[in-house]
């Protein structure tokens, strides 16, 4: 079917993304001798129609986030153990190792037919643990699952108080994203009253704040969430007057709140927004709304506990015994949702404070779950 | 299984008339949920036919054959007497606000006054209902209306709707993990 079109069609252009050196010779090789008109290699991403990443490389999930969302490319991939590799990659296509040449060209018009799967990441971790992922709903469900490292990263912990200076990598900076954009379009509308728009990605985001703080869009969760996650180059969006809908009737409405957290708890990918202190005190004003909002990892009992008193992030994360970059992402979301109040009249503390929350009783591992935690299990469970 | 107290475990459902206490319930309950209901005979609303009079009963069957039941208060305040000996040895309270009835934020006052006692040795997690018909006031207005009873810290305040199984399981795990932040659920 598709093969018999690609064979009379133009060679597909073709990149090679986190390819090995020798990978890429063969495949270059190979391609050369029997595919010329059927394949061609590009080192050129605004040419190429397909990609061609191996799963196996440390670096292949990081390279697929970077595609600028915009190029609508499609994906292959190959691995050594496809299946196991799929459950990671869900929404790509995956070969095994060696490539097997012939089976190519088939795949790579089949991935061009459905440049939507760029999407690359799960819309859920896979693999997820004890916990299930929740049905996923409009814009920003939960997925609620203990495997974090799509959303949350594999930052390690910093120490417990403040030793020397914290390492950039623990920092993002908004304007390199579009919560940068967003969250300025939120603010700007508000202070004036006018309606604006983020514009420059391929739907509107809308701001409007009569009656009440609302963002509307015609994104759907799975082309939002990948373009949050991006860094965006320079100059992708801009703020302009609000020109209307762009698509009536694809468009839906969100609590501005709730837009920025998804936005924001998107990029953070377990960091802070940059020049934020992991060890100064802060208290969650109000609990987000979870029914509505993108529940990343442990957000339940990181709102839980952080809305009790002022506490660092770091803190929070001891208290809980959970790995900090859980906490770092709330931290972010929370922060461009407007749910955080800063202790402003209180020096720097440093954890633990005199007004940190108690430390929640400890998870009793390993001994038959308390009534609660039994409770909990079956509503995760039973669906 | 030893603990013959748990049978009496029970998870408190109340809020406004029409609020979806009786669907939220329904949507969680293992069994058919019995409830009480009876045709509106004094005019509390024209949105529905029947009101629940006395209780709504749903059960959580857990692992081991434990049950934690789910009580529902009945809507009507004519009712509220029942309030307080329903909740008695609760686990908590799930408290639901019907936004498309006129001042839902003096309703929720009310309802905390209420259950004031109850809440204080227990917790509550809200849910607004009704929010895809009227969605005036906001959430933004539902916590400062409980910033102002300076009720420390601040219960979850969540968009539900009770036909969503999902968004009640919310705020019941909201309610649980105000209970105690330490929880882990397996
Ligand atoms: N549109 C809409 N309907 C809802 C929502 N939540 C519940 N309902 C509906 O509202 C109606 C009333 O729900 P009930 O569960 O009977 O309410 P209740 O709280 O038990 O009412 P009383 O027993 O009279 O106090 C039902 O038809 C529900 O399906 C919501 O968020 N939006
Ligand atoms: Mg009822």
């Amino acid at each position: 079917m598709s093969q018999n079109r690609s064979d009379a069609a133009a060679p597909i252009s073709l990149l090679l993304l986190e390819v090995g050196s020798m990978d890429a010779r063969l495949i270059g090789l190979s391609l050369e001798r029997h595919m010329r008109n059927k394949v061609c290699l590009t080192d050129n991403m605004a040419k190429a129609q397909v990609v061609l990443v191996d799963c196996d490389r440390q670096g292949a999930e990081l390279a697929l986030r970077r595609i600028p969302p915009q190029q609508r490319l499609g994906v292959v991939g190959y691995a050594l153990n496809p299946r196991e590799c799929g459950t990671k990659f869900p929404t790509i296509d995956i070969l095994g190792k060696p490539l097997n040449l012939d089976g190519l060209p088939a795949a790579l018009s089949r991935a061009m037919a459905s440049p939507a799967s760029i999407p690359l990441l799960p819309a859920q971790p896979a693999g997820a643990g004890p916990l299930v992922a929740e049905k996923t709903k409009s814009l920003g469900d939960s997925i609620d699952t203990d495997d974090g490292a799509e959303l949350c990263g594999s930052l390690e912990d910093l120490p417990l108080a403040p030793n020397s200076q914290v390492p950039d990598k623990f920092f993002f900076d908004p304007e390199d994203y579009l919560i940068g954009q967003l969250f300025r379009a939120v603010v700007k509308s508000q202070a004036s009253g006018r309606p604006l728009a983020v514009a420059g990605l391929h739907r509107l985001i809308r701001v409007s704040v009569a009656p009440v703080p609302l963002c509307l869009t015609a994104f759907r969760e799975t082309r939002l969430r990948p373009i949050s996650m991006t860094q965006l180059p320079l100059a992708t969006t801009r703020l302009v007057l609000d020109p209307g809908p762009d698509d009536p009737s694809a468009e839906v409405a969100f609590a501005s709140e709730d837009l920025l957290w998804n936005v924001a708890v998107w990029a953070a990918r377990g960091r802070l927004p940059k020049d934020t202190d992991p060890y100064r005190v802060v208290r969650l004003k109000a609990w987000p709304n979870f029914t509505r909002v993108f529940v990343p990892p442990h957000a339940l009992r990181i709102a839980a506990l952080w809305v009790r008193a002022f506490a660092s992030p770091v803190d929070i994360a001891s208290r809980l015994a959970i790995p900090q970059r859980y906490v770092f992402s709330f931290y972010t979301a929370a922060q461009f949702a407007g749910l955080l109040e800063h202790d402003l009249g209180a020096a720097k503390k440093t954890s633990p404070t005199a007004s940190a929350p108690p430390p929640p009783p400890p998870p009793q591992q390993g001994r038959r779950p308390s009534l609660l935690g039994r409770i909990l299990r079956k509503l995760l469970n039973a669906v | 299984m030893r603990s013959e107290q748990a049978v009496h475990n029970k998870i408190i459902f109340s809020g406004t008339v029409g609020a979806g206490k009786s669907t939220a319930i329904a949507a969680l309950s293992d069994i058919v949920p019995v409830a009480t209901e009876a045709l509106i005979s004094d005019g509390a609303t024209t949105l529905k036919k029947t009101t629940t009079v006395a209780m709504d009963y749903g059960v959580l069957l857990l692992d081991g054959g434990e049950k934690v039941m789910l009580y529902g208060t009945p809507g009507q305040e004519r009712f509220s007497f029942m309030w307080e000996i329903l909740a008695e040895g609760g686990i908590g309270l799930i408290l639901l606000i019907n936004n498309a009835m006129p001042d839902p934020l003096n309703h929720l006052e009310h309802y905390l006054t209420a259950f004031d006692g109850f809440i204080a040795k227990t917790a509550v997690a809200i849910g607004v209902t009704h929010m895809d018909r009227s969605n005036s006031p906001t959430l933004i207005d539902y916590r400062a209306k409980l910033r102002v009873r300076r009720r420390l810290p601040p219960p979850a305040v969540f968009r539900v709707d009770a036909r969503e199984r999902d968004d009640v399981a919310m705020v019941v795990r909201a309610l649980l993990y105000t209970l105690n932040p330490g929880l882990i659920d397996a």
